[in-house]
């Protein structure tokens, strides 16, 4: 559905999209991750063939994009990452009006519009203007305004900034049922956690490269990292410590804080190994905590800093 | 499609708060203010009656031209503008001007001198038309003199022969304060481009984020603005409507008898304003905030330069900055309004009108060759 080749992008110097690749098939709904300024967004614009790039190739639905490419985008949706509604209009007018850009029938649309309000859950606030609106509401309104004409292709740049926990699971439940509606989607964020619970495939982007692409297991398999292991242990003797550092597939093992923190390689479990040491060591412990590796963990290990940076 | 684009761009204008202000509320302010100024100015012009005394003694009696001349002598609506009243002796003269019952009276002696206990205006016309009698007498004995007492050669030399008379060829009364109003017209169709400004902004993908989410749709750009500027311009007519409404049925201000082209006119002044705005729009990366100051700048001072305040400067920028004058927006429509209601030919009305439209095809084409553009090196 979506077949990006070799596309630079610069701003002067500044090189914002590197030889960028990327391929999307129908019904995925693919996560670009990356910190800001990483280029998600000049590769969205790039590919709605808003801005002009130096190089590269854009094929949406198998044709070249261009901006005259009408029929392309009447087949496209958009929610754009800054809320792009009409604050003189109000939540239903603003969703008919962009409803309308796309479908003429004003029978057909009033279903359409009708649906979408629905959809994000703005039945009760229909006639209300958008400066009267929460963020929340707002970034539902703005879904709403990109969604609403059924598209095959939707395009989501950071659609849940600045939005209440409870809007964002809105958001996010929204966006996996119009997935399931039969929509692809592109979906940018640079919060992981939304990114690998909602994304089929994820690419992370870096300094407007693709640093690495797959679905999250494919991601964090590429990483020798596993889970992260912590013990709440009162007192724990040199040697009983010096003991577990020789375990096999163990790094980063310290105790401080009357904690135990150890990473794990990818290949195994070792936290039945670092009790059974403890135990022998007659050695009280309290909590133990393990988590999995995150998709920060992988961008930390290929890019060297954290995700959030 | 039409209707959709058009119909919320209405609605838009007709909601926005800075549209409201500057170009529904500020006008019809602006135009109560001018005639608020402009009749109080009226009503400290028209002269009340001036009551005034003259002593009754024999040199006045040898004297009679005086007493008829004052009585002649009228004032506004043709009333008479003295009060004569005639009084025995001076005592009792001096009596009444302390109780205010004259303004002031006249004691021959022999030759008429004005007594007064205050200076004013009618103190002032008193005196005015005192000097100017005694100097006309003092010619007329001298003319006598020169002309062998000859009356109907000194009667013809003293007529008072005004040459030339004001009148309005298009049949409507002469007044300067018909042009405040016309000045004040092509401010508001100047003030169009408040929606010109508008419709690029929500349009253009570099300037909001409106304008890149409306440029990712499947409308052709072209068809989007042109819509859009419908909505824009049919709003600001309404608005012109409403204030030349207001003008003349409110303000009882006279636009003279051809309405008709005075609406087609502030029509055309609104595609003006309009198109003035979009392409200060487009042909510049300016806040939105920055962009309106610049317009209500240009605005004014186009319209100062038109006869918004000063009544005349218009003529003196004509002939001092002939290009400035010809191309000030505003001063166009001021004088083509000004056509209209004084001259019955149309010529000098269709070269305004002319220059208008030819001003509102060039920026629009400007605008329409800016806003094709859909790809942007930045947004």
């Amino acid at each position: 559905m979506i077949e990006v080749k070799g596309l630079t992008k610069r701003y002067g110097d500044l090189v914002a999209l590197d030889q960028f690749d990327l391929t999307v098939s129908e019904g995925e709904i693919f996560g670009l991750l990356g910190p800001n300024g990483s280029g998600k967004t000049t590769a969205i614009n790039c590919m709605l063939s808003l801005l002009k790039y130096s190089t590269g190739e854009i094929n949406l639905f198998g044709e070249p994009m261009k901006s005259e490419s009408y029929h392309l985008k009447r087949r496209i949706g958009v929610v754009m990452q800054n809320v792009a509604v009409f604050n003189e209009l109000t939540v239903f007018e603003n969703i008919d009006y962009f409803c309308g850009l796309y479908v003429p029938a004003k029978s057909e649309r009033r279903l359409l519009v009708e649906e979408a309000i629905e959809f994000t859950g703005l039945a009760d606030f229909r006639k209300f203007l958008p400066k009267k609106l929460s963020g929340g509401l707002l970034r539902r309104l703005n879904i709403a305004c990109g969604i609403a004409h059924k598209p095959e292709l939707i395009f989501m740049d950071e659609p849940t900034v600045a939005v209440d926990p409870q809007s964002r699971n809105h958001i996010l439940e929204g966006i996996r049922e119009l997935n399931r509606n039969g929509s692809t989607i592109i979906y940018t964020s640079h919060y992981m956690e939304e990114v690998e619970q909602l994304c089929s495939r994820i690419m992370i982007m870096d300094k407007g490269k693709a640093v690495a692409v797959g679905t999250k297991e494919e991601l964090k398999a590429m990483i020798r990292e596993g889970e992260k292991l912590t013990i709440d242990i009162y007192d724990l003797p040199i040697f009983v410590l010096d003991d577990i550092k020789k375990l096999d597939g163990l790094f980063q093992v310290n105790y401080s804080d009357y904690r135990l923190t150890a990473r794990c390689t990818i290949s195994g479990h070792h936290l039945i190994s670092i009790l059974d040491i403890l135990r022998k060591a007659n050695v009280d412990f309290g909590h133990i905590f393990t988590e999995p590796p995150t998709l920060n963990d992988v961008f930390l290990e290929i890019t060297g800093k954290e995700l959030k940076d | 499609m039409f209707w959709n684009i058009y119909s919320k761009r209405v609605l838009y204008s007709l909601r926005s708060r800075d549209i409201l202000i500057w170009t529904w509320i500020f006008p019809v302010m602006l135009a109560t203010l001018f005639f608020a100024t402009m009749s109080s100015i009226d009503e400290s012009g028209q002269l009340s009656e001036i009551s005034l005394g003259i002593v009754d003694n024999m040199s006045f009696r040898e004297d009679p031209y005086l007493y008829s001349t004052l009585e002649s002598i009228e004032g506004d609506n043709d009333d008479k503008l003295f009060t004569l009243t005639i009084i025995d002796n001076v005592p009792e003269a001096d009596r009444i001007l302390t109780d205010g019952v004259v303004d002031g009276y006249i004691l021959f002696q022999p030759d008429p001198k004005l007594i007064v206990v205050e200076d004013g205006l009618n103190q002032t016309i008193i005196r005015s038309v005192l000097e100017h009698y005694q100097h006309t007498k003092n010619a007329v004995n001298d003319m006598l003199l020169m002309n062998n007492g000859d009356y109907e050669i000194v009667s013809s030399a003293l007529q008072n022969i005004n040459y030339t008379e004001e009148i309005s060829l298009a049949g409507n009364p002469p007044t300067d304060k018909v042009n405040y109003y016309y000045a004040l017209l092509a401010m508001i169709c100047m003030y169009g481009s408040f929606q010109g400004l508008t419709s690029v902004t929500l349009l253009q993908a570099n300037l909001s984020p409106l304008g890149a989410r409306t440029t990712m749709s499947p409308v052709k750009r072209f068809k989007m603005i042109l819509f859009d500027l419908f909505g824009g311009i049919t709003v600001h007519f309404c608005c012109t409507l409403f204030s030349v409404a207001y003008i003349i049925f409110v303000l009882k201000i006279n636009f003279g008898n051809k309405l008709w082209l005075v609406l087609l006119t502030c029509f055309i002044g609104c595609l003006l304003g309009v198109s003035f705005g979009s392409v200060i729009s487009v042909m510049s990366k300016l806040k939105e905030q920055a962009k309106i100051a610049i317009l209500i700048c240009v605005s004014m001072v186009c319209s100062f330069l038109s006869g918004l305040m000063v009544t005349g400067i218009n003529y003196t920028v004509m002939q001092e900055a002939p290009l400035v004058a010809w191309l000030n927006p505003a001063a166009r429509i001021t004088d083509a309004f000004y056509c209209l209601y004084y001259y019955d030919s149309y010529d000098r009305y269709l070269i305004n009108i002319g220059i208008i439209l030819i001003m509102v095809v060039v920026m629009f084409a400007i605008t329409s060759v800016f806003i094709r553009r859909q790809r942007y090196e930045s947004i």
